[in-house]
């Protein structure tokens, strides 16, 4: 034994016998890794368990169909969302609140309706639009109320019910959007920048008796001739061309049209103080209309007020309270206001007394770069084609090794579950950024919307995960539909995981919107087993017009119960 | 003394092994050691899952007979029937299953017994395929303890089927 001892003890001292210059440097060089170590390790923004299960299934299902899945803000047992949840002044702080429309949000808008406790805000939201390069105009709420209530009372005098909103994203827009709402007529959303004659055909197709549209983008002799159930029009005449008559009618249409031009009404009316009326009838629904491109055949939809309010309430919280549109928000939906995803989370925007910025460069294939070029925004709203040319130019513009190694580390820190910040090994091998808004870095947050049915360009989990590295923001990806406000499922913002074999184009989806449950029924080709869950996607909620909609699309269940093409 | 004899180096000589000391067993082991950790380090990790959820329990349409075996014996789950609705009252096995004080319900329709408040042999049917019983002959207070079970169940268990007669049409429908 003692003998044993005695050999190891020598074997230890040859050994440390053998220490010189190398050695000390290797015990430092191992001290200040593990020190690095120590340093550079941070928790994941999200435990991994919850990403690997996020729907909640149900228990039971039915013959030939998968079980329902739900978000896991509302479980099964509980109602789903219904609305907005809101609390007029005075009301007791912990009571339920009302469903709520547009109404309200306009109320939330001005600072009738006060934010939740614990919310700061300068008392109401702030609405700027940006043209061209003429830089950030601010408007003043007050005028905002007034421009609505002119425009309503103007229509509402008029007689028209169904009235058609022929505009690019524009103040104007969201002002006959809210008129809407207080004076009782229904606004019909047409995607800007249509062939006047697919214009004539959806105003025939949705009876529209009114139409406001930009002055000089419509021949009117064309439209009162196609569309004979107009009878009102009322053009919006930008700064530039204000100097032109445009009330005039040209002859040939009689005395059946009246047209009149906004800012004269809002210049004649402005001494009177219009205020918004408060009738306590129920306002009438919303119609949209889902079109592949301009010129294509275009669904019309209808959505009630309860149903919108209900998918903004839960847009609203479907992002965890840490990272929730707040007045401190500048919001761009870079998105045209017809598709219901942009106009909802703007809506949610408005709610939360964020800054919204209106510019009329918002469609399905805009440039976000150029989008953004003169403000600095921190939530946006895209299309996936503006997404998939984003990542596109992007990545073309890596070209150094040295970016493509920056790159591979941030893409190593994202799949440990942390979204890369600037450090200063980024300062000093950055990888290739996009360049979004007047100041880098402040975007956080960007929405990215695939249109089901409209063969909108695919992003796979490495496209999203490039995107989070070139915008150093969160995304989530939503699949949005014709029948459902809102979104019928948007994915986790802390959920950067990457498939190295994807078996779809599509990345998933996520989980389902707390407004929305989700089933998948049994086709010939696809069904329902133990195993797996495939079929047909129904989607059943609040927001789904016709309270159950068929979208004619298979899908999936993973098993990580997210939702995903088939 | 005069002799001019070299003077014997007192220097060591210079040791062989000096320009390769990289390399001694130390060294050797410490390198081997801060390999190991920069593997460690930076060897992708796979991402964490969770094993399958349990797969949901499919809707089915019982009669009498193809609900008699759900006793729990034979590893059965524990099924019992209320007015038409199936109930999974596995997770009472202590109450319901076999040794259990009600385990005369189990696999049953047990809407007579809940109403009466008994639960002997006499309350269930015995043909297993004649018509279900329909409890026309109980009284308002044996209807009421009826739904205040139905209830109960409602809260505590999970409803995975409806039980019809034999030769119903949905009975007929299943067997499709």
């Amino acid at each position: 034994m003692a003998g044993l001892l005695e050999q190891l003890d020598g074997a230890i001292s040859g050994l440390l016998t053998g220490w010189n210059v190398y050695t000390t440097a290797l015990a430092f060089s191992i001290v200040g890794f593990l020190g690095w170590i120590i340093y550079d390790s941070a928790d994941a923004d999200t435990h991994p368990l919850l990403l690997a299960r996020q729907a909640q299934a149900s228990y039971v299902r039915q013959p030939r169909e998968s079980a329902v899945y739900r978000a896991p803000e509302t479980p099964h047992g509980y109602p789903l969302r219904t609305g907005l949840a809101v609390r007029p002044p005075g009301t007791p702080m912990y009571s339920a609140g009302k469903d709520g429309d547009l109404r309200d949000i306009w109320r939330r808008v001005t600072g009738e309706i006060p934010l939740e406790k614990g919310a700061t805000s300068t008392g109401t939201a702030h609405i700027m639009t940006v043209f061209g390069k003429e830089g950030v105009t601010q408007h003043k709420v007050d005028d905002i109320t007034m421009e609505i209530a002119i425009a309503g009372k103007h229509l509402q005098d008029r007689g028209a019910t169904r009235v058609a909103i022929y505009l690019p994203n524009s103040l104007e827009f969201l002002c006959a959007l809210f008129a809407g709402a207080f004076y009782g007529f229904t606004p019909i959303l047409i995607p800007y920048n249509q062939p006047h004659l697919t214009l004539v055909e959806l105003l025939v197709q949705t009876g529209a008796d009114a139409l406001i549209a930009e002055a000089g983008s419509v021949p009117l002799a064309e439209v009162s001739q196609g569309a004979s159930s107009l009878r009102s029009i009322i053009w919006t005449v930008e700064k530039t061309s204000r100097h032109m008559d445009w009330s005039e009618v040209p002859e040939g249409i009689g005395g059946k049209m009246d047209v009149a031009v906004w800012h004269e009404l809002v210049q004649e009316q402005k001494s009177i103080h219009a205020t918004l009326p408060s009738t306590p009838a129920k306002p009438p629904g919303v119609v949209f209309l889902w079109q592949e491109a301009v010129g294509k055949h275009a669904e019309t939809v209808e959505f009630t007020q309860q149903k919108l309010t209900a998918a903004v309430g839960a847009l609203i919280t479907s992002l965890p309270l840490a990272h929730r549109l707040n007045a401190s928000d500048t919001f761009l939906p870079a998105d045209t206001f017809t598709h219901s995803y942009c106009l909802c989370l703007t809506l949610a925007a408005l709610f939360s007394h964020a800054t919204v910025i209106i510019q009329s460069v918002a469609g399905p294939g805009v440039d976000l770069t150029l989008a953004a070029r003169s403000i600095a925004p921190t939530v946006a709203v895209v299309s996936a084609e503006t997404a998939a040319k984003l990542h596109s130019t992007t990545k073309e513009s890596t070209t150094s090794a040295l970016q493509k190694f920056a790159h591979y580390v941030e893409t190593r820190m994202l799949t440990a579950g942390r979204l890369p910040t600037d450090t200063f090994l980024t300062k000093l091998i950055a990888p290739a950024r996009a360049s979004i808004g007047t100041t880098p870095g402040k975007l956080r947050l960007l929405f990215v919307s695939e249109r089901q049915g409209l063969n909108t360009p695919p992003l796979s989990s490495e496209d999203l995960s490039d995107l989070r590295i070139y915008t150093k923001a969160r995304i989530a990806y939503a699949l949005t539909t014709a029948k459902v406000a809102g979104a019928v499922a948007q994915t986790n913002i802390y959920d950067y995981r990457r498939e190295e074999k994807p078996s779809t184009k599509h990345s998933h989806f996520g989980v389902p919107l707390s407004c929305v449950e989700i089933k998948l029924k049994d086709t010939p080709q696809l069904e329902t087993t133990d195993e797996q869950s495939m079929g047909e996607l129904v989607v059943t909620g609040s927001s789904v017009a016709g309270g159950q909609a068929f979208l004619g699309v298979n899908a999936t269940i993973r098993d990580d119960h997210t939702l995903a093409y088939a | 003394m005069a002799d001019a004899t070299a003077i014997p180096s007192t220097l060591p000589a210079p040791d062989p092994t000096h320009a390769a000391s990289v390399f001694t067993p130390i060294n050797v082991l410490l390198l081997s050691l801060f390999g190991i950790l920069v593997y460690f380090r930076l060897r992708p990790s796979a991402p964490q899952t969770l094993p399958r959820a349990p797969p949901a329990t499919v809707f089915r349409t019982f009669t009498p007979p193809t609900l008699f075996p759900y006793n729990g014996l034979n590893s059965m789950p524990v099924y019992l029937a209320v007015r038409g609705r199936v109930f999974d009252v596995t997770s009472g096995r202590n109450f319901y299953g076999p040794g259990g004080p009600y385990a005369n319900f189990a696999g049953r329709d047990a809407s007579r017994g809940l109403a009466c408040g008994s639960f002997d042999e006499d309350m269930l049917t015995k043909d297993l395929d004649g018509p279900l019983d329909t409890l026309e002959d109980l009284d308002a207070e044996q209807m009421e303890a009826l739904r205040g079970w139905e209830e109960r169940f409602d809260e505590k268990y999970l409803v995975v089927g409806k039980l019809v007669p034999v030769g119903s049409p949905e009975a007929d429908e299943t067997k499709a």
